[in-house]
């Protein structure tokens, strides 16, 4: 009774609603860290120690440098919402998987210390954090970034692509073969025409499962699928965003691939290949930097999947999807104040 | 009426879906509640103007005798619960406006608690024996409002208005407010009376077409309802709906949506689209109001929440102190947090305990941090992610976290770009977002804010 009495003399008050979805932010982030878990597995499959080392420098730099910028700008720690965490993983999936850890560490203080930190932290920032980290590494060592480690499973005897010739065990990934077809066809050589087929992309099967050059965590579209069913099973992300890049891109391409079905990859290789399905389930769906309706999401999606197959077809990368994030990224509060809500009961007459 | 949608898509957009908590106390009988020593009558308990004391310090008042006179069209009278003498007219705690007047009354010894009169009505009642001045005029003078929380006097709704003809009458038995089972309770024991109050209210706005509305998680008292219905003749025209359970399906808007597929317009009333919303309990107050002369003194509260000890459904007397009740129901656990009056949703946390029940407190709630949630109990924020859940959410289709930082940082005028006002403050968003922001807090401020600006309230 004397319990039940100190209970009734410190009642908490606060507005309305007194019950919650029990579904924080930090939460929010934990169910994108566990839908990564698949990816983890396939890239240490792959690539073994490698992926280790890549992940966690970029885990572990990404939570030191926020730590480091909450404690300059004498703020509260933030990393109990995980968010850090996030960056950290997306950042080490979305670099080749030979890269040196001091760049991963470079591009992880760069993803959170410009890329978010900056602009007021969680919430504040226009750009994907880790995307803003893989475009300055790219930037930086443009040759690093470009440079693909086979799988472990793959024939170690497939054809020698890196830039120089030295680096064993490197292999250009199927969409650098797509562009490769695409520059041959433009030189107007018969003798130097790449004609794109199984022996240089890679079977659908091989694609889906990511036994194939790419970067770490962008090779098995299996293990993303899986970890998107997760964001789905949780409500974590909506349909809006992934529909629009997979289907704007997918009809992009399929244009392209009927005009020259030599020269062009199809639209289910586009879609297997490069950072689409990671880009499209796990980076633009970034609710920070995508637009908040879902109106806007699908303009948003539909805007990231045309940008990369215009970069990836037309353009000088083979791949562009990070470009194209952060191209939209940068048109989300235009979208979001040219989608006016109206209310159910229509605008009122004042 | 062809109108009206398939029962597959009874709801509306938008909306959330919390655990409804509703077993607590969904099997606890109506029963008595204590007989107090003392009652407390807010003379504020209905949207409009405050009503005027109409008796002195000092005064014996009887039971059922009128001790607040409303002086304006859109006001309420109210009643003493109880013999008594007047004690005071004083500043009292209120559940939302802070403090208010109120009449004290002491209750004399012999005062015995009240039964409710559900045994008085029969479900062949005719309401044709009644005109429909007599009706409104006795539902005024009972002092009736809106009792699923808004408040909203009944005679005003209850009078034809020749501009405005109502076509479409809904009775509200959706209770999507989690915890609460009082109107649940009503529609299982009072199904006569609460029809009795339906049919008067058809009668008095001569409309013929009554929807009677419940969530589809009350079976049994959609049954109830359909058994009656079938088994009486003076109730032609009147069709029970089970809608979908999804909260908030027993807002207004919302219901007129789910149950005829039109929107009330925004900063409208609903006799604009011909329709008329009216709560079970309400109802059942009209019928006791109209037949049997009796004001509104009494009313089912619930007690419940994990933190209450044994949960109950009571009929009480309009007046009498939250604690008192808690107390009648065993008190609180040492994990109880929060006591809310009204739904864990739109109800009002309180502090003070001597907070007396008022006719729209369908509900005492004491909540623990099962139920608030870890983050929204720790106090856990972090900025808006801008997720974009509340949008989601939103059954009137707003953008909540817009409107929320707008007020939050002073620029009413955004508000206001964003239909601010179009917010009927159910809760939704705060309630699904991950940052844990007090979003329909905010528009609730931005609201009184904005009535200041335009000096529609004293600051």
């Amino acid at each position: 009774m004397e319990a039940a009495q100190a209970v009734l003399e410190n009642l908490k008050v606060s507005p309305g609603p007194h019950i919650s979805r029990h579904y924080c932010t930090r939460r929010v982030m934990l169910d994108v860290i566990i839908a990564l878990v698949p990816a983890m597995i396939a890239a240490w499959f792959y690539f073994q120690m490698q992926a280790l080392i890549v992940l966690a420098s970029c885990v572990i730099s990404c939570c030191i440098t926020e730590w480091l910028c909450t404690k300059v700008l004498k703020r509260p720690c933030t990393l109990g919402d995980l968010s850090a965490v996030v960056t950290g993983l997306l950042l080490g999936f979305s670099v080749p998987p030979h890269l040196p850890w001091w760049a991963c560490i470079i591009g992880s203080v760069f993803a959170i210390g410009i890329g978010k930190m900056v602009f007021g932290g969680l919430g504040s920032n226009i750009f994907n954090p880790a995307m803003v980290g893989r475009c300055f590494l790219t930037a930086c060592f443009g040759m690093l970034m470009a440079t693909w480690t086979t799988p472990s499973t793959i024939d170690k005897k497939m054809p020698m692509m890196s830039p120089d010739g030295i680096i064993a065990r490197t292999q250009a990934t199927p969409l650098a073969w797509a562009k490769k077809a695409i520059r041959s066809a433009a030189e107007n050589d018969p003798a130097k025409i790449i004609e794109l087929d199984e022996s240089n992309l890679g079977s659908l099967k091989d694609l889906f499962i990511g036994s194939r050059g790419g970067c770490l965590g962008e090779t098995s579209a299996l293990a993303l699928l899986i970890g998107a069913a997760w964001l789905f099973y949780r409500k974590t992300i909506n349909w809006h965003i992934p529909m629009a890049v997979l289907v704007s891109s997918f009809l992009f391409s399929l244009v392209f691939w009927l005009i020259n079905r030599n020269v062009y990859a199809s639209p289910i290789v586009h879609l297997l290949s490069g950072g689409m399905m990671l880009g499209a389930f796990f980076i633009a769906t970034d609710p920070v930097t995508a637009p908040l309706t879902g109106k806007g999401m699908l303009i948003f999606g539909a805007g990231v999947g045309f940008f990369t197959m215009l970069i990836r077809i037309i353009g000088q990368y083979p791949e562009g999807i990070m470009y194209a994030v952060l191209l939209m990224n940068s048109i989300t509060p235009l979208i979001d104040r040219a989608i006016k809500l109206i209310p159910a009961g229509g605008k009122p007459n004042a | 009426m062809s109108t009206v949608r398939s029962r597959a898509s009874l709801t509306f957009s938008g909306g959330v879906h919390p655990p409804d908590y509703k077993h607590f106390s969904e099997d606890c009988a109506i029963k008595a509640g204590p007989v107090p020593k003392q009652v407390c009558i807010l003379l504020s308990q209905h949207i409009g103007a405050i009503c005027q004391p109409i008796v002195n310090k000092k005064d014996a008042v009887a039971a059922g005798q009128k001790i607040g006179q409303a002086q304006a069209f859109v006001s309420a009278a109210v009643h003493s619960p109880v013999k008594g003498i007047v004690k005071d007219i004083v500043l009292k705690p209120h559940p939302v406006l802070g403090r208010e007047m109120a009449v004290v009354i002491d209750a004399a010894e012999d005062n015995v608690a009240r039964l409710p009169q559900c045994g008085r009505f029969h479900s062949d009642f005719s309401a044709e024996q009644y005109s429909c001045e007599q009706i409104v005029d006795a539902i005024r003078e009972a002092g009736i409002v809106g009792m699923g929380g808004a408040g909203f006097p009944a005679a005003v709704k209850a009078k034809t208005n020749p501009s405005t003809p109502i076509d479409t009458i809904i009775v509200n038995g959706c209770e999507c407010e989690p915890f609460i089972t009082c109107d649940y309770r009503i529609m299982i024991e009072w199904t006569a009376q609460i029809l009795a109050g339906v049919k008067l209210v058809s009668k008095a706005l001569n409309c013929k077409t009554v929807y009677i509305a419940i969530e589809d998680n009350k079976p049994k008292a959609v049954a109830a309802f359909r058994n009656m219905l079938a088994a009486t003749k003076t109730a032609a025209g009147f069709e029970v709906k089970a809608v979908k359970t999804k909260y908030p399906q027993g807002g207004e808007r919302q219901l007129i949506k789910a149950i005829t597929g039109k929107d009330v317009p925004t900063g409208g009333i609903p006799p604009m689209i011909g329709a008329m919303v009216v709560n079970v309990a309400t109802a059942a107050a009209i019928a006791e109001a109209v037949v049997l002369n009796m004001p509104l003194t009494h009313r089912v509260v619930t007690v419940s929440g994990r933190g209450i000890k044994e949960p109950a459904n009571l009929y009480v007397p309009v007046g009498i102190s939250v604690g008192e009740l808690i107390d009648f129901c065993g008190g609180v656990t040492g994990e109880t947090e929060k006591i809310v009056l009204g739904g864990p949703m739109m109800g009002f946390a309180i502090a003070d305990l001597s907070t007396p029940i008022t006719k729209t407190s369908g509900a005492i709630i004491a909540l623990t941090a099962a139920e608030i949630g870890d983050a929204k109990s720790t106090g856990r924020r972090t900025p808006c992610i801008r997720c974009g859940r509340c949008i989601e959410a939103c059954p009137v289709n707003l953008n909540p976290t817009k409107i929320a930082h707008a007020v939050k940082g002073g620029y009413l005028d955004v508000a206001q770009q964003y239909f601010l006002t179009a917010c009927i403050e159910c809760g939704c968003c705060s309630y699904v977002c991950p940052a844990n922001i007090e979003l329909t807090g905010y528009i609730k401020t931005g609201k009184i804010l904005l009535a200041r600006q335009k000096q529609l309230i004293p600051k």
